[in-house]
């Protein structure tokens, strides 16, 4: 299996906070990886990282072998925490804007999402609640044949029903050489889809396994690993 | 992708700038036919008044949110939240930057435009034109009388002076943004700062070239015969004052437009520079 994201010893830091420090991580094709920790553990500032909206201050990111830049944007699809669209767009206004700019997004995939949803694309996105913009945004993202899927919190702002259909979206629309990086605390609602966690505390990475293999060893659920490692 | 970003740029301004463009026009066709009827009853003066005020604050609006538009479509568009999916599409910062540049120039330019075309609609009665060709001749003439056979050069000067200008503006309400974003917080106070900082560093640097610069004009002025342009010099006093005229399409004018280009230049480098190594987004 081939690597999709390789960070060496990555560390960036705020002032004088440290948001990620020594970061080894090295990420195959082909999984769903939980990237869980606290608020404020680091998790957004890897994936503005990933995506080029940060740079590190030493170490190196290679996504595809590439650095963070225009080739490496154009195979990393990004949903950040923050509602990012224009919101005097209309959602067909969003859709044709992401069709301009990225080669593998594929519009009717993204119309057959809006329509199983029961949205209306002709609505503006300024007349939509905070989580109906969230799920025009899933679906937009999740509408690129990407390579590498960066969803930060994806989950937080919708309805478990919704919930169930997003993941269910992530899961069935990236294929096998695709990878998903979910960013979450809510990890009870996604931990069946995952295949892989990285646990990020304080800026460090404190473990990358297969979850299979925890359950094997530590007998326990994930969300109970996560309660145990970052007890308060 | 720059003809991309171009095209949705016009399209994210042009949705503001039309419909104020048309209300403007719309408005001076109707004072020019208030005009025209002459003699109102007392009902209709109350309108026209009315329509007069609406046409004078449309022109200031139209002026006004040009320069605001600017700044807001930077800030929104790639500070903010927004900023999120500009940052993280497959173009290079320095496209960003340059979409802006050509949409918010060609707004400017395309504003002085709308707005002389209503001020010909409303002002363009034939006894009017008649008066402003007059002018224009006037102006002609004496450009003539004073500069010589240089006054083409001189509009030419003029008028790329007002685009350099112009891009001037633009840069360096980008720049104050890009740096004001570099904080962690108040970035838009931050903004302001960086703009009045900037402000003033080029007025002393301005101060300080004009210094040294007329220093050493007049040290030339009084011991040698500069521009030696005799045919229209009767006098020392007439030699002088057109030593002064030539300086102005000869040094001020190019200085001016050099010292912008370079100022854009420095302006548009700290911006990309920012984009690409220090970009902060909240």
């Amino acid at each position: 299996m081939s690597v999709i994201l390789e960070c060496k010893s990555l560390t960036k830091k705020f002032g004088s906070t440290t948001a990620l420090f020594n970061v080894n991580l090295s990420l195959e094709r082909g999984k769903i990886i939980g990237l869980l920790g606290p608020n404020g553990s680091g998790k957004t500032t890897l994936i503005k990282i990933i995506n080029g909206l940060l740079v590190p201050d030493t170490g190196s990111i290679k996504i595809a072998g590439m650095n963070p830049g225009v080739e490496s944007k154009k195979i990393v699809s990004y949903l950040p925490e923050k509602t990012y669209l224009p919101d005097w767009m209309k959602v067909s206004e969003a859709i044709s804007f992401f069709k301009d700019f990225y080669g593998d997004f594929e519009e009717k995939r993204a119309y057959d999402m809006l329509h199983r949803l029961n949205l209306d694309p002709t609505k503006r996105l300024k007349t939509l609640s905070k989580g109906t913009k969230e799920k025009v945004q899933l679906i937009l993202v999740m509408s690129r044949r990407a390579n590498l899927y960066c969803l930060d919190e994806p989950i937080g702002g919708v309805d478990p029903a919704a919930r169930d259909y997003i993941l269910n979206t992530i899961i069935t629309n990236y294929d096998e050489n695709a990878t998903v990086i979910i960013s979450t605390h809510l990890i009870a609602d996604i931990e069946n889809v995952l295949d892989e966690v990285v646990f990020i505390k304080e800026g460090s990475l404190v473990l990358h396994a297969p979850v299979d293999e925890i359950r094997e060893k530590e007998g326990k659920s994930i969300d109970s690993l996560f309660r145990e490692v970052f007890r308060c | 992708m720059l003809a991309k970003l171009t095209k949705h740029e016009l399209y994210a301004t042009g949705r503001i700038f039309l419909p104020l463009y048309s209300i403007m026009l719309l408005l001076s066709l109707i004072n020019r036919g208030f005009s025209s009827i002459g003699e109102l009853s007392s009902p209709f003066k109350t309108l026209k008044g009315f329509m007069v005020a609406a046409y004078v604050i449309s022109i200031v609006a139209t002026l006004v949110i040009t320069f605001v538009i600017i700044i807001l479509r930077f800030y929104k568009n790639l500070m903010s939240d927004e900023g999120y999916l500009m940052f993280t599409l497959p173009v290079k910062p320095s496209q960003l930057i340059n979409a802006k540049l050509i949409v918010s120039f060609l707004w400017n330019i395309l504003s002085i435009f709308v707005v002389a075309t209503s001020l010909f609609i409303i002002l363009g009665t034939s006894k009017n034109l008649e008066m402003f060709r007059g002018l224009l001749d006037l102006a002609v003439t004496g450009l003539k009388s004073t500069f010589g056979s240089s006054y083409p050069i001189l509009i030419a000067e003029y008028i790329i002076m007002i685009f350099v200008g112009t891009i001037y503006q633009i840069l360096m309400i980008y720049v104050s943004i890009a740096i004001g974003h570099l904080l962690n917080e108040h970035k838009v106070i931050g903004s302001f700062a960086a703009y009045i900082a900037i402000n003033t560093i080029i007025q002393m640097l301005v101060s300080i070239i004009v210094l040294i610069w007329t220093n050493l004009e007049l040290s030339i002025f009084t011991y040698t015969p500069y521009y030696g342009t005799t045919e229209t010099i009767t006098g020392n006093n007439v030699n002088y004052s057109v030593s002064i005229v030539q300086a102005i399409t000869k040094q001020i004018i190019p200085f001016s437009i050099i010292f912008s280009v370079l100022c854009c230049v420095a302006f548009y480098l700290v911006t990309n520079y920012i984009f690409k190594k220090k970009l902060n987004l909240n």
